[in-house]
C-alpha cells in the first residue's frame, strides 16, 4: 500500500534568530519595510535533513545549547523554520517542558481538562479520557490537590499521561524523563514501545544516552546547530560519547591551568597584594608532613602568608575541603571564627583534632579574604590533595559522631501514653 | 547490551509490521515564508471555526480568569457587583449632590441624571479600555506558554476581551436591576421618586448586537497592540497613555452638547470621528431610554451611531486579525 511511510520529514531545516542590538534598529527596519536591515542573524539550527519512518523513534543528543530544543520546537510547530521545510504526517503531541500550560492553583484533575482543551480537544472528549489519564498517572489523592503542591516527578506523571492519552500519531518529548522515578520511567518506556508497535512515531531528546540506545532506532547528534551524526542510535551515541570524553579532558586541563598551586607561586604576583606563600598538611603537633590520612586522625594545616600592608588591608584566611566531584565538604575561615591575623607575614595553623571526612580525595583551596570575607585577594590550592581512608563502613561525606540506644520505649507520637522507662530524652 | 539491533527500523516497502497500519493523510509542508496576503484573507472566515473547535479552551479560560480574579477574596463573586455599585454611589454623590451639576430642562426627579449618564459611560469605557490594554499585553505575558505549546495564539486576546466584556455586563446588569427596583419602589409608594423616569425595556434586546460590535472593535485593536508589543515593548507603555487621553476626549464624564458645554459646537464634528463616542451613545440610548432629552441633545441617532461603530469595528477587526496572523509564527522567537 502506497501510504505515507514517513512520520516526520525534514528537508534542509534551518532556524535563524534575529538579534537586534537595540529596539531602535528594529523600528528602523520596520519603518523602511526591511530595506535597511537592523539585525544580525544567528543560526540556531542549519542543514537538518532526515526522514523518520512511521513506527520508529529518533533520539536527539548533544550538549546544552546545541539546538536540540530549537529543533523540537520547530518540529512541533511552535516556531516556524527559517529555511528548508518539514512535514508531519499525523496528529502531534509535544511535551517540551514539565508543567507547560499547567495552572498551579488548580487541581490535577482540572489541569487535565485545561491542558486537553489547550490542545484542541473538547471537554466531552477529555472527560472520556479522564479515567485513563488518572489511572496512568497514579497520583492517588493528589489528583485533586493543586498542582502547586506537586513534585517535578508528579508533574511529569500528569504531563506524560495527558500527552499519551490524546493518542497522537507523532509524539515529541523533550528531556523530561529525568525527574521520573524508576517505576514510572518503566511505565513510560513500555508505553513508548507500545506506541511504536502501533505505527506511531516518536522524537525524543535526552542527555541519557542509555535511554536513547534503549528506546530509539535512530538518533541525531546536534552540535552547534548542525547534525554532527545521524543514523543508527548506537552509532550516533558512540560518536557522541567519544567526542564528549575528549572534550572533558580538554576542559579539565584548562581548569587545572587556571588555579595556581600555592607552593613557589609567590614570585609571579605583584608584591603589593596579600598572598599565600605556601601551605602544607602535618600530623597535629608534629613536623611529619602527610597527605594520606584516616578518618578521625589529628592533623594540622599550616599556611604561610604575607601581607605588605596589614593596616590598609586586614586579611582573613579561608580553607575549604572539596571532594573530587566538586562537592564542598566543609569550609572554615578566620573571619567566621572572629580571629585576627596580625603582622606583615606569618604562619597560621588550622588544627583539626579529629578529621571527620570519610574516604575520598579532597582538594584544599586556600583563600585570602578582605576584612568582610567577601573580596578574595589571593586563591590557591594546597599543592597536594588529601587522601582520606575510612576505618569504618559509614557512608557519605563525613563521619557523624554517634551512638545507638536499642531499647527506646517512647510511645508513637499521637498514641496514648505508655509508661516509659527512665530515659534522658523522655519529656513531660 | 542495549536492544538496538532488535529494534532496527523495518523497511516499509517489504511488508513487515507496517503493512496493516492505516495510511496517514500527508500533512501540509511547513515552510519558512510567511503566508501571503491572499492566503491570510482566506483564513479570515476560518476564525469562527477555530474558536468553535477550541470553544472549551475559550470557555474555560474565561471562567478561570474570572474565578482567579476573585479566588481567595472574602466577597468572592460579589466583587464584580460591588465595583459598579460603588462607582455609582461615588458619581451620584460627587456630581449630583456635591457639585450640583445641573442640566437645564431637567426635572427634579431626574436629578441623578448626570450620575447615571457617567455611570453608563464609565462601565462601558472600562469594559473597552481594560479589554484593549489586557489584550495588548496578553501575548507577552503568556510567553512561556507560547514557547512551549502549539495552539492558536489568537485565542489569548479573545479570552481577555471576553472577560472584560463579561465584567462589564455585571455592571450593566446591576444598573438595569437598580433602575427597575427604584421604579418598582416608586410604583409601590416606597420611594417618592425613582432614580430614573423610564425603565429600560424592549431596547435591551439591542445589547447582544452592541456586545458583538464592541467585541470586534476591542479584539481588533487588541490584536494590533498585542502584535506590536511582541516586537516593541514600548507599545503598551504608550498605549496606556493614549487610552487615558482617549477617555478624556470621549464623552464619558461630559455631554457633547452646546446646551451643557457652551462653545463646544465647532468641535462636535471632529469629536464625532471618535468611534467610542458612538459606542457610548449607543449604550446610553439603550440603557437610559433616551431620557432625559438633554443627555442626547445634539447626539447622533442610535442607528447612525451603531452603523458608524459597527463599520469601524469590522474594519479594525479584519485589519487587526490579518496583522496578527502575519506575525503569529514569529511570536515564539520574540517573547
Amino acid at each position: 500500500m502506497a501510504g505515507i511511510n514517513y512520520g516526520v520529514e525534514a528537508e534542509n531545516l534551518g532556524k535563524a534568530y534575529r538579534l537586534y542590538a537595540s529596539p531602535f534598529r528594529r523600528v528602523v527596519e520596520a519603518a523602511t519595510l526591511g530595506r535597511v536591515s537592523g539585525h544580525q542573524q544567528f543560526w540556531a539550527l542549519r542543514n537538518i535533513d532526515f526522514k523518520l519512518r512511521r513506527g520508529s523513534s529518533m533520539g536527539l543528543c548533544g550538549a546544552n545549547g546545541a539546538g536540540k530544543s530549537t529543533l523540537l520546537k520547530v518540529l512541533s510547530g511552535i516556531t516556524a523554520p527559517s529555511e528548508g521545510r518539514l512535514r508531519l504526517n499525523g496528529r502531534v503531541a509535544s511535551l517540551l517542558e514539565l508543567g507547560a500550560g499547567f495552572h498551579l492553583d488548580f487541581s490535577g484533575r482540572s489541569n487535565i481538562m485545561l491542558n486537553g482543551v489547550m490542545m484542541g480537544f473538547t471537554r466531552r472528549e477529555m472527560t472520556a479520557r479522564m479515567g485513563e489519564i488518572i489511572d496512568f498517572a497514579e497520583l492517588g489523592k493528589y489528583i485533586d490537590e493543586p498542582v502547586r503542591t506537586y513534585s517535578s516527578g508528579m508533574g511529569l506523571r500528569l504531563g506524560f499521561s495527558i500527552a499519551i492519552a490524546i493518542d497522537p500519531e507523532i509524539l515529541i518529548i523533550d528531556e523530561v524523563f529525568a525527574v521520573g522515578d524508576m517505576y514510572f520511567q518503566k511505565k513510560c518506556v513500555d508505553r513508548i514501545y507500545d506506541f511504536k508497535r502501533r505505527g506511531k512515531t516518536i522524537l525524543f531528546c535526552s542527555h541519557s544516552l542509555y535511554d536513547i540506545r534503549q528506546l530509539c532506532d535512530e538518533a541525531i547528534w546536534v552540535r552547534e546547530g548542525r547534525s554532527a551524526a545521524l543514523g543508527d542510535a548506537l552509532f550516533v551515541t558512540n560518536e557522541y560519547t567519544s567526542y564528549q570524553r575528549q572534550h572533558i579532558d580538554d576542559a579539565s586541563r584548562a581548569l587545572e591551568a587556571m588555579v595556581p598551586k600555592a607552593s613557589g607561586f609567590a614570585d609571579g604576583l605583584p608584591d603589593e597584594l596579600p598572598q599565600v606563600r605556601d601551605a602544607r598538611v602535618y600530623r597535629l603537633g608534629t613536623d611529619e608532613e602527610t597527605y594520606e590520612v584516616h578518618t578521625g586522625d589529628a592533623i594540622e594545616i599550616r599556611v604561610w602568608w604575607e601581607n605588605p600592608d596589614p593596616a590598609a588591608m586586614p586579611i582573613h584566611i579561608g580553607i575549604g575541603f572539596l571532594r573530587q566531584d566538586s562537592t564542598i565538604a566543609a569550609g572554615v575561615g578566620t573571619h567566621i571564627d572572629g580571629q585576627r591575623l596580625k603582622g606583615k607575614s606569618g604562619c597560621t595553623i588550622l588544627c583539626i583534632p579529629k578529621l571527620p571526612l570519610l574516604a575520598g580525595q579532597f582538594l584544599m583551596p586556600i583563600v585570602l579574604f578582605d576584612e568582610g570575607g567577601v573580596h578574595r585577594y589571593h586563591e590557591s590550592l594546597v599543592p597536594e590533595n588529601l587522601m582520606v581512608r575510612a576505618r569504618t563502613k559509614d557512608v557519605g561525606l563525613v563521619y557523624i559522631d554517634h551512638g545507638w540506644d536499642l531499647d527506646g520505649a517512647h510511645p508513637l507520637p499521637g498514641e496514648s501514653h505508655v509508661p516509659a522507662r527512665k530515659t534522658p530524652a523522655a519529656r513531660r | 547490551m542495549p536492544p538496538t539491533s532488535a529494534t532496527q527500523p523495518v523497511d516499509p516497502t517489504s511488508g513487515g509490521p507496517g503493512a496493516d497500519w492505516a495510511p496517514f493523510k500527508p500533512g501540509p509542508w511547513v515552510v519558512p515564508e510567511s503566508p501571503g496576503f491572499a492566503h491570510l484573507l482566506a483564513k479570515l472566515p476560518g476564525l469562527p471555526a477555530v474558536v468553535f473547535a477550541h470553544r472549551d479552551l475559550v470557555f474555560s479560560a474565561v471562567v478561570r480568569e474570572l474565578r482567579a480574579r476573585f479566588q481567595g477574596t472574602l466577597l468572592g463573586w460579589l466583587w464584580p457587583l460591588v465595583y459598579p455599585i460603588f462607582m455609582f454611589g461615588v458619581y451620584y454623590f460627587i456630581f449630583a449632590e456635591l457639585l450640583q451639576v445641573k442640566m437645564p430642562n431637567i426635572t427634579p426627579e431626574q436629578k441623578p441624571a448626570m450620575g447615571i449618564f457617567m455611570f453608563v459611560g464609565v462601565v462601558v469605557w472600562t469594559g473597552f479600555a481594560e479589554g484593549v490594554l489586557r489584550a495588548g499585553n496578553v501575548i507577552v505575558e503568556n510567553g512561556n506558554l507560547i514557547k512551549k505549546l502549539s495552539f492558536p495564539t489568537e485565542l489569548l486576546p479573545l479570552n481577555v476581551v471576553l472577560v472584560s466584556l463579561t465584567t462589564m455586563m455585571f455592571g450593566v446588569g446591576i444598573f438595569v436591576a437598580v433602575l427597575w427596583l427604584s421604579i418598582a419602589g416608586r410604583e409601590l409608594g416606597i420611594f417618592e421618586t425613582a432614580l430614573w423616569p423610564d425603565a429600560p425595556g424592549i431596547g435591551l434586546l439591542w445589547i447582544p448586537v452592541l456586545l458583538v460590535v464592541q467585541l470586534l472593535f476591542t479584539y481588533g485593536l487588541g490584536l494590533i497592540l498585542a502584535t506590536m508589543q511582541v516586537f516593541l515593548r514600548d507599545t503598551m507603555q504608550l498605549a496606556s497613555i493614549l487610552v487615558l487621553t482617549w477617555m478624556f476626549v470621549t464623552p464619558v464624564f461630559w455631554v457633547a452638547s452646546e446646551k451643557v458645554i457652551p462653545g463646544i459646537s465647532p468641535y462636535l464634528d471632529t469629536l464625532a470621528l471618535n468611534p467610542l463616542l458612538h459606542l457610548l451613545n449607543c449604550w446610553r440610548h439603550v440603557l437610559m431610554v433616551a431620557q432625559p432629552a438633554i443627555a442626547f441633545d445634539g447626539q447622533p441617532a442610535f442607528l447612525h451611531s451603531l452603523g458608524v461603530f459597527a463599520t469601524c469595528g469590522a474594519v479594525l477587526f479584519v485589519v487587526g486579525y490579518l496583522f496578527f496572523l502575519r506575525s503569529q509564527r514569529r511570536f515564539a522567537d520574540e517573547v
